[in-house]
């Protein structure tokens, strides 16, 4: 199969509409930019609350995306990592995490949490995932059993196992898991008319979604404060950093952070990869008859997926990478998805095979302090997801075209109808 | 052949990611402090490959092997 490439001149990825194309559109479009125009330079998106910056950079090969994140002192991230357009003022006390921070504060307050999300923590947790997961699978049986044999899957399974994943390891109660999904789904929307159908409202709701998750984690601190337990919120309010405990917005944007980024990423490589089998049923296949082969599985789900597409660094000083001589305040925008499937890395890069060795993806971030907190949880959440899928649905089988999510920071399903025939 | 080699951890770049305890769980964990911790002074020549694994595969590039000497 061969693809013809775009005119690069042709391609805008500011433009939503881009974001909108099916991804193997968008796939091809990076392909001619990682050939053609390794360095594109694009105009930033209009927003109507923030004033529109100086442009960026798309950064689309691996090695120069390897390069740009491997360097923090000369590529950083305290003036964004998340939003292309530097924050507004009010936006910093719920979005201003650590993921926008640099090193030394950055390591200091990534260290609080740091060892809970490390395989032999996870250890621990390993049941739970399982307990959750044989549940989500019951219940969406029942959904499927009661109507015509379908259910969401997103609904159903990708997005409330990791949900209540991270909700359980925060100290979340159950009855604010709802919220919690639904006000991350508001502030990672990335402006999809579903979540926001009217941008000039965005600030105002991303802002009231930050301050609901807020008032969770005051109302959550005040009981650990009097009763503390082992989870995530007590390590938050109990920790001195420098000599002192972080301030009411570190540990708001921080809970912000971990309930957004923990439920939003894996909900996204568990649904895309269950597409990707259905669309190499051959994969499937041999997944099944080969559970040795869930570790490169796995991967390579996260590869095919790049859940987070990219993350934002700024130049603080002249700086040169793979030729290009950047200035300082230049931004950066490192393009994961199309370094996944940069053809000079990956053999047969637009092949999804789940044996793929090696497979150097930056589904979780390229090399750098920022790298994905919770890599070792997002493994053990989608192993789990699908190994218990084949047991127990064996004949699933998508039933309809998945509603993707229109962002260019997620790539993200809304929902996907599944069959499943047969009783369990 | 002496080819005894120690593991050094960089307390400045380790973030604690844990890689290195993903690749070689006998000789390396994070600890309270969130930064990961060497278990054993000199690395087992069985563990050496895996040492150089998780070196090479730090994020952060906070781990050195060096020789005993």
């Amino acid at each position: 199969m061969t693809t013809v490439l775009p005119d690069v001149d042709s391609i805008d990825l500011s433009d939503m509409e881009f974001w909108a194309l099916p991804q193997e559109q968008r796939d091809a479009a990076f392909a001619a930019l990682r050939r053609d125009r390794p360095f594109a330079f694009f105009e930033e998106p209009e927003l109507p609350f923030i004033e529109k910056g100086p442009g960026y950079y798309a950064i689309v090969r691996h090695a120069d995306v390897e390069a740009v994140s491997s360097q923090p002192k000369l590529f950083c991230s305290g003036e964004g990592a998340t939003s292309v357009a530097n924050l507004p003022v009010e936006l910093l006390e719920f979005y201003g995490s650590m993921i926008s921070m640099d090193d030394p504060r950055h390591a200091k307050i990534r260290r609080i949490v740091s060892k809970a999300f490390t395989p032999k923590m996870l250890e621990a947790l390993v049941d739970d995932v399982e307990t959750i997961t044989d549940k989500l699978l019951a219940d969406a049986r029942a959904v499927a059993e009661s109507g015509d044999g379908t259910f969401d899957l997103v609904k159903h399974v990708s997005s409330p196992l990791p949900l209540k994943v991270i909700c359980q390891m925060m100290g979340i109660p159950e009855d604010d898991e709802q919220l919690v999904l639904d006000q991350t789904n508001l502030i990672l929307s990335g402006g999809d008319e579903e979540f926001i159908d009217d941008e000039n409202k965005a600030l105002e709701l991303i802002l009231g979604a930050g301050q609901a998750l807020a008032g969770v984690m005051e109302r959550l601190a005040e009981e650990r404060r009097t009763t503390p337990t082992a989870d995530l919120t007590s390590a938050l309010i109990r920790t001195e950093v420098d000599g002192e405990t972080l301030t009411h917005q570190e540990i708001a944007s921080f809970f912000i952070l971990l309930c957004a980024a923990g439920n939003e990423t894996t909900r996204t490589a568990i649904s895309n990869g269950v597409y990707a089998l259905h669309q190499h049923p051959e994969q499937k296949t041999r997944w099944m008859a080969d559970p040795s082969l869930t570790k490169t599985a796995v991967e390579e789900i996260v590869r095919w997926a790049s859940p987070v597409i990219w993350m934002r660094r700024t130049a603080t000083q002249d700086a040169e990478v793979g030729g290009h001589q950047f200035n300082a305040g230049d931004k950066l925008i490192m393009f994961y998805n199309s370094a996944n499937r940069d053809e000079g890395v990956f053999r047969n890069a637009d092949t999804f095979d789940i044996a793929r060795d090696p497979n150097p993806h930056y589904g979780f971030g390229a090399p750098g302090p920022h790298f994905c907190l919770g890599a070792h949880l997002a493994r053990r959440e989608i192993s789990v997801a699908f190994r218990k899928m084949f047991e127990q649905m064996p004949d699933l089988e998508v039933a309809g075209e998945p509603a993707r999510l229109r962002s260019s920071f997620i790539n993200g399903i809304k929902r996907m109808p599944v069959r499943v025939t047969g009783s369990a | 052949m002496s080819d005894s080699v120690r593991v050094k951890v960089d307390n400045e770049l380790c973030v604690g990611t844990g890689i290195c305890e993903a690749t070689a769980p006998d000789l390396f964990e994070i600890g309270d402090d969130g930064i990961s911790h060497v278990l054993k002074d000199e690395v087992p020549s069985e563990l050496v490959a895996a040492a150089r694994e998780a070196a090479e595969n730090c994020p952060t590039r906070a781990l050195t092997l060096a020789d005993a000497g």
